[in-house]
């Protein structure tokens, strides 16, 4: 039999989980996830996960709305110079519009593909899905798991760990 | 700080006061000197003071309705601004005497307005209808007050639903009102102008211009006043992104404004934006784009600039300070059309209201408690 994915803790209520998941950051646990219904404030901070996506997306709108502007001013004034009503070949007023459009457009698009793209996603299955009690981490129940292929991972001390924790189970988490 | 908000220092009021009679003083020689000068510094100055009182009623109403735990930290703050309501009321008569120096629809000798303009447009009308939109904002200023006052004092929640039921309709009939007086103060200033984003970018403006100070006196008073437990940097962070969302919707509507003016390029409608970058004004403009936009919003886009209250302030103080430049290019090309005109006058008249109006702030400050009492949502903001 291969190793087991990690453990997984349950818990009861989302005030545990983000106790949990301090406690196992503070003891130096790094590789490891947690699982709510609801988005929880300060979660994130507490596995001590940072992401990259702000400052992706930053780009993805600048990218956007540099490129519409110069698409505007290279067809309008450069391409096909076409006089509008008698205003300059470079209006720069008309071509706001657009360049906001396709800022937010960049940004957006950004933020759609690279948080699936960060995050692992599309994917089919997932190890977790083999403990049957996974199944109430969309419902009512909140979970932290850590990963055998954290570091300080090790099988006993590990589960004694999370017991430690009070949490409602700790389950093994096959691979 | 603390001695300052809760009265027991006097000094920040005596200074306040002092330039305010400075500065008051200052204007009524300008009256006599040069009174189309002096009024137009009058009516920028006592602008800019109503925009924050009425952008204060504003975010108060926002609060009402929907209670975020930024609102509770700052409650005082705009509870004093909108007490100052009557005050403005009343530094508003002057400019009843003005209404020639500053509306052509007033002066005989230039315009030939048509008469159903005029059937409008008249100094009975304005006054009028200047009274009106006052009683309305001072009646719903005095009910939130008088509410807020109950509040504190029982642990009823009678009080704050009052005030929800109120805020409803007011954020309705405050853009409303103020579309009345914007035609007739700012608009009418320029014959034959109109558009209809103005008086909702003024709305805008005013939202921002009271946002910002607000920001800015939390960030002052926090550590050292009974407000700290609220100024979480989570309060910050929502005030901060709040000061972002109102610095984009008022660019968007300035430019909103501008583009549909600029792309039909009538002479009526143009003539306000020509004046407006005509000599100097052009860089005033650009100093407007500059600060009241680009500059707060790349700052405000960082997640470290809204959580630091230090940083905080200093874009809120960037933001203030762009506001009072921009009332100063919406009011004063109006009259001076050819070149940049700024004299002693516009500092005399912001100074002697403002000095007024800041007396009038903390003596409203000091005659409450820095914390909401009794708030049944107010438990639920404070961090365990």
């Amino acid at each position: 039999m291969s190793q087991p994915y990690g453990l997984l803790a349950e818990f009861s209520n989302h005030e545990d989980l983000l106790r949990a998941a301090k406690e196992a950051y503070a003891a130096g646990f790094r590789k490891m996830d947690a699982f709510a219904p609801f988005p929880v404030e300060g979660l994130p901070e507490a596995l001590g996960k940072k992401t990259r996506l702000p400052l992706l997306v930053l780009i993805g709108g600048i990218i956007g709305g540099v490129g519409a502007y110069y698409m505007e001013w290279y067809a309008n004034a450069v391409s096909y110079v076409i006089n509008i009503g008698g205003r300059p070949i470079h209006s720069w007023p008309a071509f706001i519009p657009i360049t906001f459009e396709l800022t937010v457009l960049g940004a957006g698009l950004t933020a759609f593909f690279f948080s699936l793209g960060l995050s692992g996603l599309p994917r089919p299955h997932h190890p977790l899905f083999n403990v049957p009690e996974f199944e109430r981490a969309s419902q009512d129940r909140f979970f932290l798991c850590i990963e055998t292929r954290d570091s300080k991972f090790n099988s006993d001390q590990t589960r004694a760990f999370l017991k430690s924790l009070n949490p409602l189970s700790v389950a093994e988490v096959p691979e | 700080m603390n001695a300052i908000l809760d009265g027991s220092d006097s000094r920040a009021k005596n200074v306040a006061l002092g330039l305010g009679i400075i500065g008051i003083s200052g204007c009524l020689i300008g009256w006599f000197i040069a009174p189309r000068d002096f009024f137009v510094a009058y009516l920028f100055g006592h602008f800019f003071f109503l925009g924050l009182s009425l952008g204060s009623l504003a975010l108060l109403m926002i609060h009402h309705l929907t209670a975020g735990d930024w609102g509770y930290a700052v409650r005082r703050f705009l509870e004093s601004a909108v007490a100052n309501l009557p005050l403005l009321a009343l530094l508003f008569v002057p400019i009843f005497f003005g209404l020639s120096n500053l509306y052509p629809w007033q002066n005989r000798g230039v315009v030939s307005a048509d008469e159903t303009l005029k059937m409008y447009l008249n100094p009975a009308g304005f006054v009028f209808r200047t009274a009106m939109v006052f009683a309305v904002w001072i009646i719903m200023a005095g009910r939130l007050l008088k509410w807020s006052a109950e509040q504190d004092l029982t642990v009823s929640l009678e009080p704050t639903r009052k005030m929800r039921t109120l805020s409803g309709p007011g954020l309705v009939i405050y853009p409303v009102t103020m579309t009345f007086a914007a035609v007739d103060w700012l608009m009418s200033m320029e014959a034959d102008w109109y558009s209809t984003m103005f008086p909702i970018l003024i709305c805008i403006g005013h939202l921002l211009s009271a946002l910002a100070l607000v920001i800015l006196l939390l960030a002052w008073a926090a550590p050292s006043s009974a407000l700290a437990p609220l100024a979480t940097e989570k309060a910050f962070h929502d005030l901060g992104n709040l000061l972002l969302a109102f610095t984009m919707m008022w660019a968007y509507l300035a430019f909103g404004q501008l583009l549909v003016i600029w792309s039909g390029n009538l002479p009526h409608e143009i003539s306000w934006y020509l004046h407006r970058v005509a000599d100097g004004w052009k860089w005033i403009a650009i100093f407007i784009a500059l600060f009241h936009f680009f500059v707060p919003f790349f700052l405000l886009l960082m997640r470290a600039a809204k959580e630091r209250r230090r940083m905080l302030a200093r874009i809120a103080a960037c933001v203030l300070a762009a506001h009072i430049v921009a009332v100063w290019w919406t009011i004063a090309p109006g009259v001076y059309t050819k070149q940049f005109y700024v004299g002693w006058l516009a500092p005399a008249a912001f100074l002697g209201i403002g000095g007024i109006y800041a007396f009038a702030f903390l003596k409203n400050l000091e005659r409450r408690r820095l914390v909401p009492q009794n708030d049944p949502r107010l438990a639920l903001s404070v961090p365990t």
